[in-house]
């Protein structure tokens, strides 16, 4: 019990602190009024502006830990991160396009859906190309996915080369791919807050069978599990956790690396607790790492994934050092 | 009753014929070794009667019906399965690892896990990780997690090969002991281990049956030096025989 309540705790904290945190720092006091409903202008920006980019920050957080820890599973490998099988390539593109070709609709709108299609769209491909393989296994899937990585990065290239001008920025591209959490209305908070709990439901559902795959191919087929087709059953749904976080939060680096082995230093190796507290881990650390994107160099703002790789990295680092050594 | 019936079974892997049209059967109850040299097909045909592997042509049913048409969930209750090289991925506790057996075989509840830590003396250490096991605790473990379930046929891949004699003979008469009132069949390296534990042997040689007997009469059989490419002392101990091999030319 002791871990998850501690867990709960730091989230809690981080939450309020993140919340506080910013150009203009609030207090506790302040943040309880706003959400007291109070309608001074201080208020509104922090209720309006402030908590809704937290609480995202904090979900995206949690599929990256969850994408993490499923790609862990899936692999057996504990350096398998969520963008490996090109979800990351393919959100790059889809982005790349929302923001360099005009459209019909407006980027608001365009951007995650396109980043989300882009992610699951090449993980898809990906699976895909290993089925027609015959190969869909972790080598397979892993070679096929630096394939369709390299093809997607090569695409993405090409479009920035031909697409941007004086009037369309590159940087634009570059930030996004960065990383870094947008600040919804209440409404879309609310469908990636559904979203994120659906998410760690279907997770849950995969906990058992990914313990069996834990104790490798030959046991998993001796205890019943169709390992080929588990295997992409498992890639398909995480790949619908790691676009819905690239499609909310752009490229953050690190975190689904990072997460899973802090959650499995502190509830163990079990999946059923591994998975939700590997989310619980992510929403902590993203939480935390948007609140210094937004506060360390005010008014200018730090791309997310620059945060979470130069403060998440060397920590990482220390951890497993003395993980290593004891 | 019968148990398992293998009927003209074949596996090929490219130009390779691992099982070249072999057919045996098995008791519901007795302990069975399997042996043979290397690339006999041992681990081959109690892959393909665990259902792990499909056969190029024949058939394998089990209790009357065919291994084919059983689902997964069935199976894992009928069918214990050992490997012999098992590492999980993951350091798990060793109570998970057996808890992870008894859902798998359909007996989920706390109380079977329990039995089972008890029955292969692993209640000290119920708490701890794999990684941190000695080679003969690794074997119980996997001994428990395969057994919790108490599956009615168990075939054991020699799990017991890489471990001191000590343990080896713990882990081969485990095994063997299984036979009284279940199926067991296990490929068994050790040819001493064999006919000491076992009520019947089965040779293997190039994919096919070479003979196939109660061990005390298999024990003197000249087929014996013939299947492994030697020559047999078979030496009278008041514990058994010990055979001593010595090659057949100079």
């Amino acid at each position: 019990m002791r871990p998850w309540l501690i867990l709960a705790a730091v989230l809690a904290l981080a939450i309020v602190v993140a919340a506080c945190a910013g150009h203009d720092w609030a207090t506790p006091g302040d943040l309880w009024r706003a959400i007291g409903g109070d309608r001074d202008l201080r208020s509104r920006l922090l209720f309006d502006w402030r908590l809704p980019r937290v609480l995202a920050a904090a979900c995206v957080g949690a599929l990256l830990g969850l994408g993490g820890a499923i790609f862990q599973g899936v692999f057996r490998n504990p350096l398998a991160e969520p963008y490996l099988l090109g979800s990351a390539g393919g959100a790059a593109l889809g982005a790349t396009v929302a923001l360099l070709v005009p459209l019909m609709l407006p980027q608001a709108v365009l951007l995650p859906i396109l980043a989300f299609a882009g992610a699951w769209g090449a993980t898809l491909l990906v699976l895909g190309i290993a089925c027609v393989a015959g190969a869909v296994d972790a080598a397979g899937l892993l070679l096929a996915g630096v394939a369709v990585a390299a093809i997607l990065g090569a695409l993405r290239s090409f479009l920035m080369l031909a697409l941007s001008d004086e009037t369309v920025s590159l940087q634009i591209v570059l930030s996004w791919v960065l990383g870094g959490v947008q600040t919804p209305t209440w409404s879309t908070l609310g469908l990636l807050a559904l979203i994120t709990l659906g998410c760690v439901g279907l997770a849950l559902l995969l906990a058992s069978r990914l313990d069996v795959l834990g104790l490798g191919e030959t046991m998993a087929r001796a205890f019943g599990l169709d390992v080929t087709r588990f295997i992409a059953v498992a890639v398909l749904a995480g790949s619908v956790v790691v676009a819905a976080a690239v499609a909310f939060g752009g490229l953050v680096a690190f975190v689904g690396l990072a997460a899973p082995h802090i959650a499995r230093w502190l509830v163990g190796p079990l999946h059923r607790a591994l998975l939700p507290a590997s989310a619980l881990v992510g929403a902590i650390v993203v939480t935390l790492a948007d609140a210094i994107a937004r506060a360390a160099l005010p008014p200018a703002e730090i791309p997310l994934g620059l945060v979470t790789a130069v403060a998440g990295g060397p920590f990482f680092i220390l951890l497993l050092s003395r993980r290593l050594r004891s | 009753m019968t148990a398992i019936v293998a009927n003209r079974l074949v596996v090929k892997r490219g130009e390779a014929t691992l099982l070249d049209d072999l057919s045996l059967s098995f008791g519901a109850t007795g302990s069975v070794a399997l042996i043979g040299p290397n690339g006999a097909g041992k681990s081959t045909l109690l892959k393909v009667l665990a259902g792990l592997e499909a056969p190029n042509a024949g058939a394998v049913s089990v209790q009357g019906r065919a291994l084919a048409s059983m689902s997964a969930a069935e199976r894992v209750r009928t069918i214990g399965f050992l490997p012999q090289h098992f590492e999980p991925h993951w350091d798990l506790a060793v109570r998970d690892l057996v808890r992870l057996g008894a859902e798998r075989g359909g007996r989920p509840s706390g109380d079977a896990v329990e039995q089972a830590l008890t029955r292969y003396e692993l209640g000290a250490l119920a708490g701890r990780r794999w990684s941190t096991l000695s080679g003969g605790e690794n074997a119980r473990v996997l001994l428990a997690m395969v057994l919790v379930a108490d599956p009615a046929v168990l075939l054991a891949d020699e799990p017991a090969a890489a471990l001191d004699i000590r343990h080896r003979l713990d882990v081969v008469q485990a095994l063997a002991e299984r036979g009284r009132d279940r199926l067991s069949v296990v490929v068994v390296h050790d040819l001493d281990l064999a006919f000491r534990f076992f009520e019947r042997v089965v040779v293997l040689v190039g994919g096919k049956v070479m003979a196939d007997a109660p061990a005390a009469e298999l024990l003197d059989d000249p087929r014996l030096d013939e299947a492994f490419g030697v020559r047999f002392e078979r030496i009278r101990t008041p514990d058994g025989t010990i055979l001593q091999a010595s090659r057949t030319t100079a």
